[in-house]
C-alpha cells in the first residue's frame, strides 16, 4: 500500500464515531430528489451535504492534538495531504453512487422517468459542484483550522451569486461558448478538465501550507 | 552475590559498587573466574545509569580485581583476593606504623606495647 | 561507537524566544536526560529534531541519517512519546494498532499484543477510558512494536504518580539493556534521571550548559553549607549561585574550587540543586 493510501485509511478511523450522521447525510437528500422530482436535485444536494462533512477529519484531529502524530508518522507531508484529498473523493464517490442507486429508485415508485442522460449529467453537475466546495475547503482548514477553515466553504456560493450576475453580461454570439453549451461532449470534457485542475492547484497550496506549517 | 544501593549514604553508587565487589571477592564469595553480573543487567536491575556501572567495572579492572574480556563481561582475577589481601595487609602495617610513632612519643616501652594489642586483640574477639 | 542522536550547533529563532547552537550526541545504548527549567527550549529541541519545527541553523542526524533529507527513513527507526496521547480519544485500543501499524513495516502484531498484556492495557478499551499512565504506555507498546531504535519522550512523567513514573523508569532501562537502543528523555522532574540517565544535556534559557556524562556533570558541582558568618567575600566570589537564609547560607560551587573552604561543611550536588543555582541568574533580568 503506498503511503498515501495508508493516510487515506487513517482518515476513515478518525470519522469512524461519525459513520451515522454520514450515512444519514448521504440517505437525506433523497426526500430532496421526491419533493422535486428530479435526480439532478437530489444529487446537487447530496454533493452539497456530503462536501459539508470534510471538516470532520480536521475537527478529529484538532480536538485531539494529532498534528503531532502526524509529526512522527514516517510519510511526506505531500503523502498525507494527497491521502486525505483522496478521502474526501472516496466519501464524495461513495454520496453520488449511493445517490445514483437509491434516488432512481424512489423516482421511478413515484411514476417519474429517469433517463441514462439524466444520471449522466445528474453526476457531472454532482461532481463538479462538489469539486468546488471541498478545494476551497480543505486548503481553508489547513490553513485555519476546523472551524475559520469553514468559512471557505462559501466562496463557491459567492462564486455563484456572481456568475449569475455575469452570465447575462456575456455576448451570446461568443463561438465558443457557443460550441461548448452545444456538445454535451464537449461540455463534460470541460468539467473533467476543470475539476482535475481545481483540484491539482488545491493540493498544491495545501501541501505548501503543510509544509510551511509549524506545529 | 549481594548488591544493595544507598541513596542516601552520601558515598557515590559506582564507589557503593567496587567497595561490595571487592568485599565478595575477599569473603571468597566471588571465586575466581566468576563473571560479574552483566553490566547492563546491573544497571537494569538496579535501575541506575550503564556509565555509572562502567566506571565501577572499569575502575576494578584498573587495580586488578576483574579482567574484562571483550564481549563476554567481567571476570574475576585470580590474584584478586591476593591483592585485596596485600592492600589489607599494607593497612595494618600503616596502623601500626602509627601506634609505635605515638608509643615513641609517649615513651611506652615495647611489652607494654604487645600488651596493649594483646587486650585489644582479647577485646574484640567478643564481637 | 555509533552516535543514535547527534545535534549540531541547533539554532531557531522566535519573536520572543532564541535557541542558541545547541550540540549534544547521544551514543547507542545509552539514556540522555534533556533538562532545563520550563520554557527552557526542551519542547523545541524536540520538535526541530521531529522536523515538526524548521530549524534557522544547524544539521542534525537520527541513526546517521538528516533528519529532513531522510525524514521518512528516520521516523521510521523513531518511537516518540509525548505529555499527552496522540491518538484519537474514540479509538479502541485495537483501532490504534489498526490505524498505526500500517505505517510501520516491521510492526509485529504479537510483539503489541504482548506488550499491552505485559502493560495490563485491555485491547477493547478506548483511548479516553485510559488514565495517563496507561495512555504513555500505549505509546509505548506502539514504538516498541516495530522496534524503534531511539526513543524520545518530551515531559513524559509530568503528571503521572510516582507509581507510573517507577514504571517508565523499568522500561526504559529494559528497553537499553540489550545495548541496541537509546532513549532522549526530557523532564523538569531531575529526581527520575538522577539515578537512570547516563548523559545529560541541559538547556538554560535558550542556551546550552552542559551536555556529557551524568557523572560529570554531577561531580563538577558541590554544595557548600555555613553560618552566615562564614560567607567569604571570596566564597561568593567564587559560588555559582547563593541562597542565603537568617541561619545560615547554601552555597553551589564547582567541585574544583571547594578545596579552599574544607572547614565548611561540602555535600555532593544533586541535579536539581544545580539546575536551581545556575538558572537564578535570569532573576537580575526579572
Amino acid at each position: 500500500m503506498s503511503n498515501t493510501l495508508k493516510a487515506t485509511k487513517l482518515d476513515f478511523s478518525l470519522v469512524k464515531p461519525y459513520i451515522k450522521v454520514i450515512g444519514f447525510t448521504m440517505l437525506l437528500p433523497i426526500a430532496f430528489a421526491a419533493i422535486n422530482r428530479s435526480i439532478l436535485t437530489g444529487v446537487s444536494f447530496a454533493m452539497c451535504f456530503i462536501a459539508m462533512t470534510t471538516g470532520y477529519t480536521f475537527s478529529v484531529t484538532e480536538k485531539n492534538s494529532m498534528e503531532r502524530l502526524y509529526g512522527i508518522l514516517p510519510i511526506k507531508k505531500s503523502e498525507m495531504v494527497t491521502g486525505r484529498y483522496l478521502f474526501v473523493l472516496a466519501l464524495g464517490a461513495m454520496a453520488l453512487v449511493v445517490s445514483l442507486i437509491t434516488q432512481p429508485i424512489v423516482l421511478r415508485a413515484m411514476g417519474e422517468s429517469v433517463g441514462a442522460f439524466d444520471m449522466i449529467s445528474a453526476a457531472i453537475g454532482g461532481l463538479f459542484l462538489f469539486a468546488l466546495y471541498t478545494v476551497f475547503q480543505i486548503p481553508g482548514y489547513y490553513k485555519y483550522g476546523a472551524i475559520k477553515g469553514r468559512v471557505f466553504m462559501y466562496i463557491p456560493v459567492a462564486g455563484f451569486l456572481v456568475t449569475l450576475f455575469l452570465l447575462p453580461k456575456l455576448p451570446s454570439d461568443n463561438p465558443i461558448i457557443n460550441a461548448i453549451a452545444s456538445s454535451p461532449v464537449l461540455l463534460l470534457a470541460l468539467a473533467v478538465a476543470l475539476v482535475v485542475v481545481m483540484y491539482a492547484v488545491s493540493i498544491w497550496f495545501s501541501v505548501q501550507i503543510m509544509k510551511n506549517k509549524e506545529m | 552475590m549481594k548488591l544493595i544501593i544507598s541513596n542516601v549514604s552520601g558515598v557515590p553508587i559506582y564507589e557503593q559498587i567496587k567497595q561490595q565487589v571487592k568485599a565478595a571477592i575477599l569473603s571468597g564469595e566471588l571465586k575466581e573466574d566468576e563473571a560479574l553480573p552483566s553490566l547492563r543487567t546491573l544497571a537494569k536491575d538496579l535501575k541506575i545509569s550503564v556509565l555509572t556501572v562502567t566506571r565501577a567495572y572499569t575502575e576494578l579492572e584498573q587495580e586488578g580485581f576483574v579482567k574484562n574480556v571483550q564481549g563476554r563481561g567481567c571476570f574475576v582475577m585470580g590474584r584478586g583476593s591476593e591483592l585485596m589481601r596485600e592492600q589489607l595487609i599494607c593497612k595494618v602495617e600503616n596502623g601500626l606504623t602509627d601506634a609505635i610513632k605515638a608509643a615513641r612519643i609517649a615513651n611506652l616501652p615495647n611489652e607494654e606495647l604487645h600488651r596493649l594489642l594483646d587486650i585489644l586483640l582479647e577485646a574484640n574477639t567478643d564481637d | 561507537m555509533t552516535n543514535y542522536l547527534e545535534v549540531k550547533n541547533l539554532s531557531k529563532f522566535f519573536d520572543s524566544f532564541q535557541l542558541h547552537n545547541i550540540s549534544f550526541t547521544l551514543p547507542k545504548g545509552y539514556i540522555m536526560g534533556l533538562i532545563g527549567p520550563n520554557g527552557s527550549g526542551k519542547t523545541t529541541t524536540i520538535k526541530l529534531i521531529l522536523n515538526m519545527l524548521q530549524r534557522n541553523g544547524g544539521e542534525i542526524k537520527i541513526m546517521g541519517l538528516d533528519n529532513i533529507a531522510d525524514e521518512q527513513k528516520a521516523k521510521a527507526e523513531l518511537g516518540v512519546v509525548f505529555d499527552t496521547n496522540y491518538f484519537s480519544d474514540d479509538w479502541q485500543v485495537t483501532q490504534v494498532e489498526k490505524s498505526i501499524s500500517v505505517f510501520y513495516p516491521n510492526w509485529k502484531s504479537e510483539r503489541f499484543a504482548e506488550m499491552l498484556r505485559k502493560f495490563h492495557i485491555a485491547p477493547t478499551k478506548k483511548v479516553k477510558e485510559l488514565s495517563k499512565g496507561m495512555q504513555m504506555k500505549l505509546m509505548l507498546a506502539c514504538a516498541f512494536s516495530y522496534d524503534a531504535k531511539l526513543l524520545i519522550l518530551d515531559e513524559p512523567t509530568s503528571g503521572l504518580d510516582p507509581v507510573s513514573r517507577d514504571e517508565l523508569l523499568q522500561i526504559l532501562s529494559e528497553y537499553i539493556e540489550d545495548g541496541e537502543h537509546s532513549v532522549l528523555f526530557s523532564t523538569h522532574i531531575t529526581g527520575d534521571l538522577e539515578r537512570a540517565a547516563d548523559y545529560i544535556t541541559y538547556i538554560s534559557y535558550g542556551e546550552l550548559f552542559f551536555s556529557g556524562s551524568k557523572d560529570e556533570f554531577v561531580d563538577m558541582f558541590s554544595i557548600v553549607k555555613g553560618g552566615i558568618e562564614e560567607l567569604s567575600a571570596d566564597l561568593k566570589e567564587k559560588a555559582v549561585g547563593v541562597r542565603t537564609f537568617p541561619t545560615g547560607f547554601e552555597a553551589l560551587v564547582k567541585t574544583e574550587d571547594t578545596v579552599a573552604f574544607s572547614s565548611l561543611s561540602i555535600e555532593p550536588a544533586t541535579i536539581d540543586e544545580i539546575v536551581v543555582f545556575t538558572s537564578k541568574k535570569g532573576d537580575d533580568y526579572e
